[in-house]
């Protein structure tokens, strides 16, 4: 094994990563202010891919400008249905608004399906996007790089959002006390649908890049990638944005070098590597790597 | 009157009738409706056994697919010819590949191969609480499916196993199907289903009462899972197929619909739960196929669901069982309060 | 300022208030005293809008001259923006957020930076630890500061009526003495008070008037003094035998 192999295969798990942290954030956010598990997050996900082939390819928007089509998509469903499903059960025990959160992947799956077809289609990006950089002693796409920029500015930015504007304080109040943030005049059916439509914002650009990254995309494509996030989020710690960014990146290099650098017949195994560690984390620590005590929360 | 009367009257009454019934289903029934009907059955099989589970100890599991698949291979293996299995299956030890199983026995290791993982996963996981352990035993089925497709020499990898003996029919369900429903029964009226509801109600308490809270959780979870194995074989020999994508998230969620709708740890309400979902589910079928519309049966369901939840969160018929439940406790109380 | 005129409220099945009436008027400190679970916290959160009364109107004039509205018909949100702030019992501080963004978000509605800025002076003035502990999250905070953290946060909204619930819970005797000064001194600054206690004779103590709360209907009232002088209320709250 060379350098030179190792260094694509962290490139890869990198870029990978920072794919699983967009979606692992809304993940965290979500379940921090409302305690669930949206499950439908993967489905918003596949809606930001198509969101996104739907500008790049068909109305032929500059690439910067579908990342903001993609953004603007993801929010809007993730409005949609928290209105439609999460605002009017709130208050009910857990397993109904997971039970509800399955329903709503299952409704738009279905949707997708009945509209465009299950079958996957190719998503080509821009010249300039594929082009090769080096890299050290490897060349690397543009797009990867991108991936990985675009990820960490959203990241920074939704941190000092909520860290230091009066929004974002507001947001962290009522994830902490719904009632209290009442009292002090906080709308919080505002901030928690706030907190859905920046999570699934997120998670509709992750849909792009995942698209620019591995040229395809299905309406069910966000099945997989959505758990192995929420898993990524456990990691990180559920609750924490940095936690579930950390978790994200974490997560995405552990399973690229565990295909990439164990022998071919382990790399199908792939998926339940991601989900073995999954368990040995929450037995070993329950709380993740950076995430406060979940005791109350869980 | 003596409790082998009143269990007479209570039980093989019902059976006895039911059987009456389905000879007569077998007479008058098409071959298509009966299909239906054995499906109806086994969904029936496993919205009960996973109530034992999610139901009546509070153990958030969408695992049951995974098991399903553990029991649906274990079966299909046994039961298919030993000539088969020998050009097929290269890995199989030959103690396997030698022998061709009888179908009750192939049924019965399928399921106790799927509580034996039940058990060995159990024990860990079943520390886990509510999301996620949902999760995680959402990730079991990624883990099972992950062994079917990468052992070919003993599953034939993606393709799956096909062609197998089309022996699964009405009488079979309709066993496994009272056996399940006996088990729940008695289960749910013992010491031990009352333990599971301590567990389910308070685990703190029940603990601190004694009661052996982690060997009672993966109990519960390896008898749901039995059941589920059980099912799993009696599904692959109905469509005589069986493969990693078999059972998939999709059933699970409609498994835990059932339950939730049904009134979580009421028999009854998740055995009618199961027989409105599958049927509803089969009226649409041809609905959408006449329209064009594939999915639009999974979306009508998909948003009862979301309804029932909003306006009925208790379960559709949530009052159905616990009402003779409560009387049942009512009685324990007042024998306890009277020395 | 405040009439609450026979409320009915269910709280967690309960029948928690049984036609409670009561009222409040500017400039006053009104305890509201009675044993646990007689529905005293449930009369504060029905009038911040915490909870909504099944039947009976709960009125609020925030200026002597205003026509009185109806708070009950209104979100918790706008009753804070109408000058009604609601201390809740057990402090609730937010944990993960520090000392300064604890009264921060005290003052979520008001858009005033300079105005802002003089209240936390003043706050820090009335409790100069808080200045000292602006950085630390909420949790670190004794429950002595903690309390003047609850209260410095409930003043930050500008209330003209504040309701207090149980600020003496589980402090020391000396603290609790410190915390009553300071309420005498809001009220003298303007902020009328309505305190719900379960230390009946500190309450009674400050209070100009005093009502007497049982199994969610008032049985008593009239000034601190007064209830402080009832046998029955001597008998039942003061611990006399």
């Amino acid at each position: 094994m060379t350098g030179a192999y190792l260094l694509s295969q962290i490139v890869n798990g990198l870029v990978l990563g920072a794919m699983y942290a967009l979606i692992a954030i809304g993940f965290s956010m979500i379940y921090g202010i409302v305690r669930l598990i949206n499950f439908a997050h993967g489905d918003i996900f596949a809606v930001g891919a198509f969101a996104a082939l739907g500008s790049i390819a068909i109305a032929a928007l500059p690439f910067p400008l579908a990342v903001l089509v993609v953004l603007l998509a993801g929010a809007l469903v993730g409005l949609l249905v928290e209105r439609a499903a999460f605002r009017p059960m709130r208050g009910a025990p857990q397993v109904t608004g997971f039970i509800a959160s399955l329903a709503v992947a299952i409704i738009l799956e279905n949707l997708a399906v009945m509209t465009i077809t299950a079958q996957p289609r190719t998503f080509a990006i821009p010249a300039w996007l594929g082009a090769l950089v080096p890299l050290g002693s490897i060349s690397v796409r543009v797009v990867d790089i991108a991936i990985i920029v675009l990820a960490l500015v959203l990241t920074a930015a939704l941190v000092g959002f909520v860290r230091f504007t009066r929004t974002g304080m507001a947001m962290r109040a009522t994830a902490e006390n719904y009632g209290v943030a009442r009292l002090m005049g906080i709308n919080i059916d505002r901030m928690i649908a706030l907190a859905f439509a920046i999570g699934s914002a997120l998670a509709a650009v992750a849909g792009l890049m995942w698209g620019a990254k591995y040229g395809q995309i299905s309406p069910l494509m966000g099945t997989v990638p959505g758990l192995k996030a929420f898993v990524a989020a456990v990691i990180g710690g559920v609750g924490s944005i940095s936690g579930a960014v950390l978790g994200g990146f974490v997560l995405g290099l552990a399973e690229v070098l565990f295909v990439g650098l164990l022998p071919s017949e382990f790399s199908a195994f792939r998926n339940a590597f991601v989900f073995a560690a999954l368990i040995l984390v929450l037995l070993v620590m329950p709380n993740g790597l950076i995430g406060k005590s979940t005791e109350t929360r869980a | 009157m003596s409790a082998p009367a009143a269990f007479l009257l209570r039980f093989a009454l019902p059976v006895g009738i039911g059987a009456a019934l389905l000879y007569a289903a077998t007479l008058s029934l098409d071959p298509y409706s009966l299909t239906i009907l054995q499906f109806v059955g086994i969904n029936v099989i496993l919205a009960v056994s996973l109530n034992i589970t999610n139901g009546f100890t509070g153990l958030f599991s969408l695992g049951h697919p995974a098991f399903m698949t553990i029991g649906g291979y274990v079966t299909a293996i046994l039961t298919m010819p030993a000539t088969r299995k020998t050009a097929m299956l290269r890995d199989l030890p030959s103690i396997l590949a030698a022998h061709e199983w009888p179908f009750a026995a192939s049924l019965t290791a399928g399921g106790l191969v799927a509580a034996l993982a039940a058990v060995i996963v159990g024990i860990p996981v079943l520390r886990l609480r509510g999301h996620y352990l949902a999760v995680a035993t959402l990730g079991l089925i990624f883990i099972v499916q992950s062994f079917a497709v990468n052992l070919p020499g003993i599953t034939r990898g993606a393709l799956g196993l096909a062609g197998l003996p089309p022996v699964t029919n009405v009488w079979w369900v309709y066993l496994v199907l009272v056996l399940t429903l006996l088990t729940c029964w008695r289960v749910k009226h013992s010491s031990l289903g009352r333990t599971m509801l301590a567990i389910r109600e308070n685990e703190l308490a029940a603990a601190s009462l004694g009661v052996k809270v982690a060997r009672t959780r993966v109990l519960s979870f390896a008898l749901g899972a039995f059941f589920a194995g059980v099912a799993g074989g009696l599904w692959a020999h109905l469509v005589t197929l069986i493969a990693p994508g078999s059972f998939s998230i999709l059933l699970g969620f409609q498994l835990i619909v059932m339950v939730v709708l049904g009134g979580t740890g009421s028999i009854a309400g998740a055995a009618i739960a199961a027989v409105v979902l599958t049927l509803s589910t089969e009226w649409l079928r041809p609905i959408e196929e006449a329209a064009g519309l594939f999915g639009a049966s999974q979306i009508i369901v998909a948003v009862g669901v979301i309804l029932v939840l909003i306006f009925r969160p208790s379960g559709l018929f949530g009052t159905a069982e616990p009402n003779v439940f409560g009387a049942f406790a009512r009685r324990r109380r007042h024998a306890q309060s009277t020395p | 300022m405040l009439w609450v005129d026979d409320i009915h409220v269910r709280r967690g099945g309960t029948h928690a208030l049984r036609g409670a009436s009561l009222e409040v008027r500017r400039g006053e400190i009104v305890a509201l005293i009675g044993a646990n679970g007689a529905g005293k916290t449930t009369t504060l959160a029905t009038i911040s809008g915490l909870l909504r009364p099944r039947s009976g109107t709960v009125r609020f004039a925030a200026e002597p001259d205003a026509a009185p509205v109806e708070l009950s018909a209104m979100k918790a949100e706008a009753i804070v923006a109408a000058g009604v702030s609601h201390c809740p019992e057990g402090r609730q501080i937010f944990a993960n957020l520090s000392v300064a963004e604890n009264l921060a978000i005290g003052a979520f509605l008001r858009r005033d930076r300079e105005g802002i800025a003089s209240d936390v002076a003043d706050i820090h003035r009335l409790f100069p630890i808080l200045k000292e502990r602006a950085g630390v999250p909420g949790d670190r905070l004794s429950g002595g500061e903690q309390m003047m953290l609850a209260i410095g946060r409930a003043l930050m909204s500008r209330p003209k009526l504040l309701l207090l619930d149980e600020p003496s819970l589980g402090l020391a005797p000396r603290l609790v003495e410190q915390i009553f000064d300071i309420l005498e001194r809001i009220r003298d600054e303007g902020v009328t008070v309505l305190l719900v206690e379960q230390n009946a004779a500190m309450a009674l103590d400050i209070a100009d008037r005093a009502y007497v709360l049982e199994a969610g209907s008032i049985v008593l009232q009239g000034t601190g003094r007064d209830l402080a002088e009832d046998p029955s209320v001597r008998r039942a709250y003061l611990g006399a035998a």
